[in-house]
């Protein structure tokens, strides 16, 4: 039962950061090269969400991550101190919409729910905290 | 993230080496549209040695894709990891986008 906490500034160059310690994780861990592939990406795109919605104030903040491996189901807590924002608000995309019709908005979020078996949200003590559970 | 272009005749081939994510996805844009600009209509993205696909590469394709269409060009895709091209499948966008095995097969189709 491995765990990994660290945290980053709110900058999306932080994204390669973000990458290393996950793959890292993960591999000690034992974990897929595939499922690596998924957790990055959800993580990913709701960190870029944070960072693109989150901080009004032009100071900078950071992301918490905390990642554990209980028995082969893998929890990872996301924390941030910006406005309250919840992604599992974002409206399913259409992807079955013709082609011209077809927008960005929504997918990040389509693809976390994906890959991820659940996905939660709560503000807690002017934060927002998301949990992400992922059977591994 | 690394970008090659090559051109050729009637078509240029974009080879991506590395991730194409929120933080390289302007850059690749940039170079895309900077082509298009230029009068090349159709465009081969080689994934093959790309690693990784975030939310923020599919926008930059969609927008691509879109433009082209409205000039008559075509935008084909190739040499993709399998979770790679999950990426796609989950998102819709195999619906649209011409996505073939090989450079050769996207040669012929572009």
């Amino acid at each position: 039962m491995g765990s990994i906490s660290f945290a980053l500034k709110n900058n999306l160059t932080e994204l390669d950061a973000l990458c290393e310690h996950v793959t890292s994780f993960c591999k000690s861990s034992g974990v897929s090269k595939r499922q690596t592939f998924e957790i990055n990406l959800a993580l990913d795109e709701l960190f870029t969400n944070i960072i693109s919605h989150g901080f009004t104030d032009g100071n900078e903040h950071h992301v918490h991550i905390h990642c554990v491996d209980e028995d082969g189901v893998l929890k990872i807590t996301i924390e941030d101190d910006g406005v309250p924002f919840n992604p599992t608000d974002a409206p399913h995309p259409n992807l079955k919409c013709a082609f011209n019709d077809r927008e960005i908005g929504g997918l990040g979020i389509h693809l976390i729910r994906s890959y991820m078996d659940r996905i939660e949200y709560r503000r807690e003590n002017r934060k927002n905290v998301l949990t992400l559970t992922k059977t591994i | 993230m690394d970008i090659t272009e090559t051109k050729h005749d009637q078509y240029s081939v974009f080879k991506l080496n590395g991730r194409l994510d929120s933080n390289t996805a302007m850059g690749f844009e940039q170079k895309l549209f900077d082509c298009i600009e230029n009068g090349t209509q159709r465009l081969i993205l080689d994934f093959e040695e790309l690693d990784y696909i975030s939310s923020a590469g599919l926008r930059v394709i969609l927008k691509a894709t879109k433009s082209l269409k409205g000039a008559d060009g075509k935008l084909v895709l190739c040499e993709m990891q399998d979770y790679v091209k999950e990426v796609f499948e989950i998102s819709g966008f195999d619906s649209f986008l011409p996505i073939e095995a090989t450079l050769d097969d996207a040669v012929k189709s572009v």
